[in-house]
């Protein structure tokens, strides 16, 4: 039988995208559409003392302005997207989620204030200078690290203080180990907050038609299905009367998971109010404002160590910064804790998180969503480990690892799904080695390296292993469909944002019915045809989607033998799927179309037998128990301009391993937008804000994004390490690229600094920022 | 963000101290002020054009005086609001009799911006900032000089005050010359020397 599954097949979706066909939600244009812009807060805390907007009402084209005090009693906070974890003890959670206009106070610079609808974009902006704000300006809480002082003033005034959260876990016993270990290593490590900045920024179009009392919704949302739940729930709708459309999305990356921003109610709410199409596309100014922010967080982290190098136990005290309100609950935090003993076997681990709130974008999870920080505190730690203990840095980590014969292994904490942490499996050595070899590890260190350095080159070589827990649940949907023409319809509630979704899950059919990849289409992220699901997060596409498409292919696989068998007269086991047909394997002349089965399925006359179903068609679902850990190393071999100190990758070499590869294709792409984040977020992307939590470079022109000059060229190999807890055996790969590139960032760059003793305790680094920290090495040696 | 700086005026604290406290010489020297109200003792209201790189528009705000110890020192506390932003902040400026009956003006002020002034003009605040305060104070180093020769010879000087054009233009040079100041950026002055000669050939051609 012909495989589709692992191949290298060209993504469907490209011809559509590349010629510009592709539907995009700023493409929706709708007769009589309004437009809608937002005002927002110019200070990152002051109260509202008052808001006139008589003058923009009298604006020639201007529709409706709205304010929280206008909206009246339709004003509500938004819902929570992630609730705190039930299942833990002793922990503090205050929930203060995002609201749809500020009311009474503005909490955080870009935070909506009021909205106005016109006739046009252009008359809309022009309206909100119209609106007249008396503000009274607050103490602004910037700094994560005072937030928590007992004079801070306050984000939220109804808590006692800045608190947002706060939680410990434990596994073994750290305070004993403590007496034990050889080597007591003690850090703080910072790491600080930058943007997603995905090609094209929010969007939504709501249109509400009263003659069918239907609303429907374009967004440029990563969960479509819980959107349609909320907007409809907000709106006191049925949720069939509110069809939710993610069209083609230019890229999401976290910020577009995080759900019920305030335009996600207020557009929806004004097509309703006005019974009007209203439109409102996020400007790239807004996005750096408007949009969730993510990574800052300060640890005071502690590693044990034997003389051998064996790891005895880690521990780190966090604060994260939440910003001003706290939708996201948990996620990032847990998530850095169930990253923060990377790949190894560490007995002993303590950790105590504090969630602050800031004056400043309330933080969601960006690509990494935490595991970054963990990976990046784990390995920094290992690395001032290996040169205090004079073990190479490669060695230290091959004597640490999790072994084989351990999984399942059990990290004894909870994650961000609530459960307790479990690497599904894993075989970590092999894969590292591989790496080592493809990068030319000994022969660097040994060779290489003490040549360029004599001839005058500032050289250094990393290598980090990273995991990253993937896949979780609760569940996703798919029903697949065989059509009369012989086409395969496949729908399913995640979105899609660029992860080639028509590709490598169309081959996820194919291999079920054996039809080509081309002639099957997928629809994604359309309520309409389908209403069942949780969005595209936490790399799990592959695996909880992935499988429940699987599951429903699997199903219609089934009908199709089973009729095929009796109109061919032939059993079942004897029957083969390939190049869209049925045929008997010995027989090939007897065969017949899954076209014409199909129409065989839904006879016009007839009876259809009972305990049976029309067409072949199957709707399906999975949920996994847990999720599945994928592990991956990545190695770079970079030289530094010693005048300009500017970073040059000359290699980059990444091994992956994410269990069965649906396409290798497909998976590389992803692994190098992956690597491309991390480089941004280790030497170019990092959000500055004064003093007074304001943003001071809020475009494009000041907040640097590595363009494609900076990308080196990225060697990706494979290794397959199936997960036990899918019938594909995939685990999600999405995030994989960024996470270990900040910790790699460092480990090379100490190593071309050897000399002088870098120590590199921060992220993101910059060549102004290199050149400070070897500026205090060489005046304080 | 925190300026911080002296000035040597060319003539006598007292002389100083009226200027600096004339609304009508202040408006005109300070660059971009459309009007400048005195509209109580310590208190003056008005409209300033203000213009960060990319970032412009007009601003409305108020000055009030403090702590005015005459003719030494005084606090200045200015709020505005506008298009592009707002600016909040204080200032400190204290006059001491120098040599030659010259006087050395020292200031300090902490200036807190908000909006599109700080999230897109940051980039040029600091050089735009330093190079108005120059501008400004030069202008009032003219307008005294006027009045203390007026004052020797009798007959009235006319201060003229810069134009707002001839402001742009000067904060411009003073920016150029930041930019060139630095060795990395000398090719934008070979840019704009190319571009020049180009330019002229192009209009040469078609003459």
């Amino acid at each position: 039988m012909k495989k589709y599954i692992g191949e290298r097949i060209k993504r469907n979706e490209d011809p559509r995208l590349l010629t510009g066909q592709a539907l995009f939600v700023d493409d929706v244009d709708l007769p009589g559409m309004l437009y809608a812009a937002f005002l927002r807060s110019d200070y990152a805390h002051a109260r509202l003392i008052s808001i006139d907007v008589s003058e923009a009402l009298q604006r020639p084209g201007v529709v409706a302005v709205y304010t929280a005090e206008i909206m009246g009693d339709e004003w509500q906070p938004g819902p929570a997207n992630v609730s705190p974890p039930p299942t833990v003890e002793n922990i503090t959670f205050h929930s203060r989620t995002q609201l749809p206009l500020a009311k009474g106070k503005v909490r955080h610079v870009g935070e909506p204030i009021a909205v106005v609808v016109a006739e046009s974009r252009y008359i809309a902006e022009d309206a909100l200078e119209d609106i007249l704000i008396e503000f009274e300006p607050l103490e602004v809480v910037a700094d994560i690290e005072k937030a928590l002082d007992p004079e801070a003033p306050l984000v939220h005034d109804d808590l006692d203080s800045n608190l947002a959260a706060y939680m410990v876990q434990d596994k073994g016993d750290y305070q004993a180990a403590k007496t034990k270990a050889d080597v007591i290593i003690k850090r703080r490590i910072e790491i600080d907050r930058g943007a997603a900045a995905a090609m094209e920024n929010r969007g939504i179009v709501a249109n509400w038609e009263a003659r069918s009392q239907h609303l429907t919704v374009w967004d440029t949302t990563q969960a479509p299905i819980p959107i349609r739940n909320g907007v409809a729930s907000r709106l006191g709708l049925n949720q069939t009367q509110v069809r939710v459309i993610a069209p083609y999305i230019g890229g999401g990356f976290g910020p577009k998971m995080m759900m019920h921003y305030p335009e996600e109610i207020m557009i929806p709410w004004l097509s309703v109010k006005l019974g009007r199409p209203v439109k409102w596309i996020e400007d790239r100014r807004e996005n750096f404002f408007g949009t969730t922010q993510e990574r800052s967080q300060v640890h005071d982290a502690e590693i044990l160590l034997s003389n051998e190098g064996k790891i005895l136990g880690i521990s780190h005290k966090f604060l994260h910064d939440s910003g001003a309100y706290d939708p996201y609950g948990l996620t990032i935090p847990l998530n850095t804790e169930s990253h923060a003993a990377g790949a190894y076997d560490v007995p002993n681990y303590h950790s105590e998180l504090t969630v602050v709130f800031t004056n400043k974008m309330y933080t969601s999870p960006i690509r990494g969503a935490g595991r970054p920080q963990g990976i990046f505190l784990v390995e920094r730690l290992l690395d001032i480990a290996a040169r205090e203990l004079g073990i190479d840095p490669l060695e230290i980590r091959l004597r640490n690892l999790i072994p084989p014969e351990a999984f399942p292994y059990d990290r004894e904490i909870i994650d961000q799904a609530f459960a307790l942490l479990t690497f599904d499996s894993g075989n970590y050595k092999p894969a590292i080695e591989m790496a080592a070899e493809k990068i030319g590890y000994e022969q660097f260190i040994k060779e290489e390296g003490p040549r360029l350095r004599a001839e005058g080159h500032t050289v250094g070589i990393g290598i980090i292993p990273f995991v990253e827990t993937t896949g979780v649940g609760p569940y996703e949907g798919a029903r697949v469909n065989i059509e009369p023409s012989g086409k395969v319809t496949v729908a399913t509630g995640v979105g899609t944002q660029g992860q080639g979704h028509f590709t490598s899950f169309a081959q996820i059919v194919a291999e079920q019915l054996g039809v080509p990849v081309s002639d099957i289409d997928l629809v994604t992220g359309d309520s309409a045809d389908f209403h069942w699901g949780t969005g595209t997060f936490a790399s799990r596409g592959a695996v909880v989607a992935g499988n429940a498409i699987h599951a429903s292919a699997s199903i219609v696989r089934g009908k199709v033998l089973k009729l095929a068998s009796k109109l061919l007269n032939a059993p079942e086991e004897e029957l083969e799927l390939e190049d869209g047909f049925v045929r008997v394997a010995d027989l090939p002349r007897l065969s017949i179309s899954l076209g014409d089965l199909a129409a065989e399925a839904n006879p016009l006359r007839g009876a259809v037998e009972p305990g049976t179903e029309p067409g072949l068609e199957a709707t399906a679902y999975f949920g996994p128990k847990s999720g599945a850990t994928a592990f991956g190393v990545h190695a770079m071999i970079i030289e530094v301009d010693q005048e300009t100190l500017m970073v040059e990758i000359k290699r980059y070499v990444v091994v992956e391993d994410c269990g069965t590869v649906l396409n290798p294709l497909i998976l590389d792409g992803q692994v190098h937008g992956g690597v491309a984040m991390g480089i941004g977020n280790s030497y170019y992307e990092q959000l500055i804000f004064d003093e007074n939590a304001q943003l001071l470079n809020a475009s494009f022109a000041d907040y640097l994004i590595p363009t494609a000059c900076e990308i080196p060229n990225i060697e990706v190999a494979h290794f397959v390490t199936p997960s036990p807890l899918n019938p594909l055996g995939t685990k999600g790969a999405g995030e994989a690229g960024a996470i270990p590139v900040p910790a790699l960032f460092a480990q090379a760059l100490e190593n071309a600094f050897a000399d002088v003793g870098l120590e590199i305790l921060e992220m993101p680094l910059s060549p102004n920022r290199l050149f400070e920290l070897l500026q205090e090495k060489v005046s304080q040696p | 963000m925190k300026i911080e700086g002296e000035y040597l005026f060319d003539g006598p604290r007292e002389v100083v101290w009226e200027i600096v406290r004339d609304p009508d010489i202040l408006a005109t020297a300070l660059p971009g002020t459309q009007s400048l109200e005195k509209i109580s003792e310590n208190e003056y209201q008005g409209e300033m054009q203000v213009r960060i790189g990319p970032v412009g528009g007009l601003f409305s705000g108020r000055v009030v005086i403090s702590d005015e110890i005459p003719p030494e020192s005084l606090t200045m506390t200015v709020e505005g609001k506008g298009k592009p932003g707002f600016v909040k902040g204080t200032g400190f400026i204290k006059l001491s009799p120098a040599e030659n009956s010259k006087t050395q003006m020292q200031y300090q002020g902490d200036l807190e911006v908000g909006g599109r002034l700080a999230s897109v003009g940051q980039r040029m605040m600091d050089s735009v900032s330093k190079s108005l305060l120059k501008q400004g104070l030069d202008s009032l180093n003219q307008a005294l000089l006027a009045r203390v020769s007026s004052a020797e010879s009798g007959e009235v000087v006319d201060y003229e005050a810069p134009s707002e054009a001839q402001f742009a233009a000067s904060v411009a040079k003073d920016m150029a010359s930041d930019a060139l100041a630095s060795r990395k950026v000398w090719w934008i002055g070979a840019a704009v020397v190319l571009l020049i000669i180009i330019l002229v050939i192009v209009i040469l051609s078609q003459g």
